[in-house]
């Protein structure tokens, strides 16, 4: 199946959307974004919440590897929203009022996913949960003293 | 369209609560100190305690004869938000420490706090960022800090061992120390020693290969690590089948609970954890080394000075992960005591392994039988593919990793007794790295389950008394000078029993199952004791037939009323 075919039938499925064929619109169904590293080593994204969509765009944020983030964020919509976003040491809230913009400063560690979410209301269970992904793998020193192994 | 509002940078989420951000400077905690810490009974240092893990205070402010007054002096809630690392648990497994009035503790999802001890109101928080992805066997849970040097020390659900400062809880250092794609996690509570903080792996359930390591506690630089299956050519090797063979490179023997430590020997008697995989043994001929066994580890080299494997080729997931209790016979001989989720309770001389006694602790042992001499004959266990085998006690254990506890006065070992069999299928299947390597389908009893705590003398082995209880016993032991015995039950009662004979003398409902360990310490000539809450972890494993329980992640406090 190709991303076309998945989005097609999300669509047709009426579950790219609010109040379809849900009450909400489906997590983990947006778009995929990858952050881009600075010269400064930071990796930099932005993400944005559309009209009447109750969703991150893109929802699902890419990084090569754990270490220091910055995200603008930006509420397109028409009434207020806020991220609670993971970080190393506690989570970082910022609140979001009608067409505004901000932005995080984040340390987190990789390889692995967290979630954030805009913990206002039942924003986080319309849709308003975003995923940010890291890559890479541990250092050497943590690794396992043995041959390499199968992965699925 | 206008400018976009200015949003401004997100902020810590504690910024927006009412804890201080500071707790008070202590005294320094150093080897030394700790070493000597039942000199010191108001404070709880470490883990168990004390080094010899027996779990016991000397105060005696809270006795047997005054135990009904018991009340209620504060409760922390940990609270959860977020998705950040699974809704699988969020319950306390942790036991707390105290330092002069402050009180450390680790929550679910690498949660830290600095609680007043006397008063319960939060001083500092800090909360590691958990990947909700990490492989966990048993949900986000973490059994406990360490502190010392003037700092708190966790390791975390990612295997990363990191050192906070203990008046801020600000990151000193962060040390990476495992491989979360080779489905390897944290959940141990570090045990600081010399100048070294000791911590061991989690992963069994995803053939990990399992180590215990050593960090400089001031620079977090690894001092040694010491992995416990042999590679070929190494002592042991030859427990895993022929030269050829692979199985020990993901062999298991993880060492997820905080081993016991003998100041004059330099040794840690760590419990090391199952094979891998858990019940498919025909991958793995041999004994399997040193899965299931207690290894005594020099603290300065890290080398194994010796062993004792309680289940030789386990077919039955029985980890030997859970303590190894010090104490000394009354000839003096150096014991160490250990109650097996095989069902058998151990005794060995601790200098040099020797087996002293072995004995049964449970009611149901079917898998197999030990014999005083220590020869173990396997008697059910899965085998043929396809074909369903019940056996007890089931992979839980007849103890799981929640500790007993020895009191000095009494003699007596107190051992949390769960009595649940399981059924286990064979079902073979192919190691892949972060998929569960077990080997078998497995379903632990839903019915025909309960518990005691079991009151055993180790230097002869008799039951001198036990508390039954409806449900099976899942948290650990704590005794005290006060001729009492404290545990929470799986159904949300904290109990105190009288320590010589086992009658229950006072309950307290505290809404949510216990798998944690309660403590005790003393804050200006007021003693008090300490139990975190949360039905979590592996309930699936120990007791599904609570799987429904009332659950909560509150930490209780309780002392005799001021006047």
């Amino acid at each position: 199946m190709t991303s076309t075919d998945r989005d097609a039938d999300l669509a047709a499925a009426g579950l790219d959307g609010q109040n379809r064929t849900a009450l909400g619109r489906l997590l983990g169904t947006g778009s995929i974004g990858h952050a881009e590293k600075g010269s400064d080593g930071i990796m930099r994204a932005t993400v944005r919440i559309p009209e009447d969509e109750l969703i991150w765009e893109p929802s699902i944020l890419v990084f090569p590897e754990g270490g220091e983030v910055e995200l603008t964020l930006i509420n397109d919509d028409k009434n207020t929203h806020c991220a609670v976003l993971p970080h190393n040491g506690d989570p970082k809230i910022i609140w979001l009022v009608n067409h505004s913009k901000g932005t995080a400063r984040l340390s987190l560690s990789g390889p692995g996913t967290y979630y954030y979410g805009s913990t206002t209301g039942n924003d986080e269970g319309r849709g308003l949960t975003g995923a940010l992904v890291f890559g890479g793998e541990v250092p050497d020193q943590a690794k396992q003293d043995r041959p390499p192994q199968p992965r699925p | 369209m206008t400018d976009y509002v200015d949003a401004g940078e997100a902020v810590p989420h504690k910024t927006l609560s009412a804890t201080k951000g500071q707790a008070p400077a202590t005294g320094n905690v150093d080897f030394e100190r700790i070493k000597n810490a039942k000199s010191e009974p108001a404070n709880w240092l470490t883990y168990y305690g004390s080094y010899d893990g027996q779990r016991h205070s000397p105060l005696n402010q809270i006795n047997s004869d005054n135990i009904k007054k018991l009340t209620p002096a504060w409760v922390f809630q940990a609270g959860m938000n977020g998705l950040h690392s699974g809704a699988s648990t969020y319950s306390f497994e942790a036991s707390p420490l105290v330092v002069e009035g402050v009180m450390y503790v680790s929550g679910p999802d690498g949660k830290v706090w600095a609680i007043d001890a006397a008063t319960g109101e939060e001083l500092w928080r800090y909360k590691w960022a958990s990947p909700y992805d990490v492989s966990l066997c048993c949900g986000n849970v973490n059994r406990g800090v360490a502190v010392g040097h003037g700092k708190v020390y966790l390791y975390t659900l990612n295997a990363h061992l990191i050192a906070l400062d203990a008046q801020t809880g600000d990151l000193v250092w962060d040390t990476v120390n495992g491989d979360v794609r080779a489905g390897e996690s944290g959940s141990v509570a570090p045990l600081l020693v010399k100048d070294k903080v000791v911590v061991g792996s989690a992963g069994g359930e995803f053939g990990l290969r399992g180590h215990i390591d050593a960090f400089d506690a001031e620079t977090g630089e690894r001092q040694w690590r010491c992995y416990t299956v042999p590679k070929p050519g190494e002592p042991g090797s030859e427990t895993w089948g022929d030269e050829n063979a692979e199985a020990w490179q993901r062999g298991g023997a993880n060492c997820w609970v905080t081993p016991t430590y003998d100041p004059e020997l330099e040794l840690l008697y760590h419990g090391t954890g199952n094979p891998a995989p858990d019940f498919d043994g025909g991958v793995r001929p041999g004994d399997n080394l040193y899965t299931d066994s207690v290894v005594a580890v020099d603290v300065n080299s890290g080398t194994i000075q010796w062993h004792y494997q309680f289940t030789p080729h386990d077919l039955w997931d029985y980890d030997s992960t859970m303590e190894n209790l010090l104490f000394d016979a009354p000839d003096g001989r150096k014991l160490l005591a250990h109650a097996d989720k095989n069902g058998y309770f151990f005794v060995l001389d601790r200098t040099n392994g020797e087996l002293i006694r072995v004995f049964p602790f449970v009611d149901r042992i079917t898998w197999g039988e030990i014999e005083p001499d220590g020869k173990v004959t396997p008697k059910v266990y899965p085998e043929e593919e396809g074909v369903p085998v019940h056996f007890w006690p089931g992979p839980a254990g007849g103890k799981e990793w929640t500790h007993m506890s020895y009191n000095p006065a009494t003699g007596l070992i107190y051992v949390p007794v769960q009595e649940v069999g399981a059924t286990a299928t064979r079902r073979r299947r192919e190691f892949k790295e972060s998929i569960p390597y077990w080997g078998a389908g497995v379903a632990v009893d839903l019915d025909d389950f309960y518990g005691y705590t079991a009151a055993i003398d180790p230097v002869t082995g008799e039951e001198k008394w036990r508390w039954n209880n409806e449900y099976p016993m899942c948290a650990s032991t704590l005794t005290t000078a006060g001729n009492l015995v404290f545990q929470g039950t799986p159904t949300g009662e904290f109990v105190a029993l009288n320590a010589e004979t086992g009658e229950k003398l006072w309950s307290f409902q505290c809404g949510s199952g216990h798998h944690s360990s309660p403590m005790t310490y003393e804050v200006d000539g007021r003693q008090y004791i300490a139990v975190p809450t949360g039905w979590g972890g592996w309930v699936e494993g120990f007791l599904p037939g609570l799987l429904g329980a009332a659950a909560g992640d509150a930490l209780f406090c309780f002392a005799l009323p001021e006047s």
